[in-house]
């Protein structure tokens, strides 16, 4: 099994946001994966965007250019 | 216990989930209908009056349990947000179709697993036209496809869906206003605190575990993610041994007695409609109700819809009919799908893709 480690775990509004970002992120080289958001960042079932922590600055300015806005930015095991 | 941190936990979710619809099932629940979303909130629709289909009206606590169990556990682990305004009304017609595709083919997702533990071969044809709509809706994801995001709101405004449902609740049991069947299906169930608590902890586990058949199905195919997947993965496990080893294991297409029907095709599309109204909408029936538990109001909105649905398919003979055998003369009366029936999943389908590729992300900003 993968071992968990600390990740930079972006959360959106719809899970259309997610898709966009996801798209964004392929078209650019950004690097990340979307994953169903984790259970202790929320009750819901929507996907999220997970990178390396220090991706933080690339991960926003990326969402800035493409007009995606996060709900939030969290830390949390991966 | 945290039941969410693990594959293995979840699927303890999945079993403790399969445990309480075996059981419901033992305490006289109909035969492979032991917990159906679809079925019961039919049953509590007639109950209501909103049908007159006598055989399917009781107000059945099982739906109650589930909702008000989502919404204590939710405020207890302080996860209630009282949210709303992600298009209403189209939650409220895709509420509508996911009722009308699961009358079709007689049960919600939950009762399609509950359905193919039992050897129902009727309930494994269904499965694919359920995973091929799933497979449409995370396509129409992948295209942009948006209702738009829920704002926080009023904290009373997500409670009240948990509050109705109380009231239902209080006038089944204290009053003799709701209608009680006499005969069929609704005259079947477990006594009412046995049902209540069974909804009480299956929402209560529903809510940690966030079981949810299309999100499940959904994540696989989006993400290869399987963790949505285990929990139902250990609810099928635990029904298949229940049923195997109480000698309701029944394999074949025909079996008189379960309520269902072996028109294939409509199998299918009844269960493709169920999937891709369930991946618009962000959850399938039982995920409906667990979501207005904890506060989403969207989601209330897509409760109602069913509701509706419910009543339409009964008033208007769209819901199919089960597969039985004539008393007098002992022979097998197949189940059918009604012509008016036909024509409604398909106007559902056609409603779906419309919402499906023309609500688009950048029409929400």
């Amino acid at each position: 099994m993968r071992k968990k480690e600390l990740k930079l775990v972006v959360t959106f509004h719809t899970t259309s946001d997610a898709m966009a970002m996801e798209k964004m992120c392929k078209a650019n080289g950004t690097p990340g994966r979307i994953i169903p958001v984790p259970r202790e960042i929320s009750a819901g079932c929507g996907l999220a965007w997970c990178a390396a922590l220090d991706e933080r600055d690339v991960i926003a300015s990326v969402m800035k250019r493409a007009g995606i806005e996060e709900e939030a930015m969290h830390e949390c095991m991966v | 216990m945290n039941l969410s941190d693990s594959k293995m936990k979840l699927g303890i979710a999945g079993i403790l989930c399969g445990v309480v619809a075996a059981a419901l099932a033992l305490l006289g629940n109909p035969a492979n209908m032991a917990f159906c979303i679809a079925c019961f909130i039919r049953d509590t629709a007639g109950a209501m009056g909103m049908h007159q289909a006598e055989v399917v009206q009781y107000a059945r606590p099982e739906i109650v349990g589930l909702v008000v169990g989502a919404f204590i556990i939710s405020v207890a682990t302080k996860e209630y947000r009282s949210t709303a305004g992600s298009s209403p009304m189209i939650r409220f017609i895709l509420g509508v179709c996911i009722m009308i595709g699961a009358l079709i083919f007689l049960g919600c997702p939950l009762r399609m697993v509950i359905r193919m533990s039992a050897g129902d071969l009727n309930a494994w044809v269904a499965l694919i036209g359920f995973i091929l709509g799933i497979a449409t809706g995370v396509f129409a994801l992948k295209n942009g496809f948006s209702l738009g995001r829920a704002y926080a709101t009023q904290k009373i405004n997500g409670a009240v869906l948990p509050a109705i449902t109380v009231g239902i609740l209080l006038v089944a049991t204290c009053t003799t206003l709701m209608k009680v069947s006499e005969a069929g299906p609704g005259s079947m169930h477990a006594p009412v605190i046995a049902s209540l608590i069974a909804g009480l902890i299956f929402g209560a586990l529903a809510q940690k575990s966030r079981m949810c058949f299309a999100g499940s199905i959904r994540d696989v195919i989006l993400m290869k993610n399987f963790d949505l997947f285990s929990v139902i993965a250990g609810l099928f496990v635990v029904l298949l041994v229940f049923n195997v080893a109480t000698g309701r294991f029944v394999a074949g297409f025909n079996t008189p007695g379960v309520i269902a029907h072996s028109n294939h095709l409509w199998n299918i599309l009844g269960m493709y409609t169920v999937g891709l109204a369930a991946t618009l909408a962000g959850g399938c029936p039982l995920r409906q109700l667990i979501l207005a538990g904890q506060g989403s109001s969207d989601a209330a909105v897509t409760v109602v819809g069913m509701f509706v649905g419910a009543a339409l398919c009964h008033n208007f003979g769209l819901a199919s009919s089960g597969t039985s055998v004539n008393p007098e003369t002992k022979e097998l009366v197949a189940g059918a799908v009604t012509p008016a029936g036909k024509v409604a999943c398909i106007i559902c389908i056609v409603v779906c893709l419309i919402i499906a590729f023309t609500c688009k992300r950048e029409n929400t900003k």
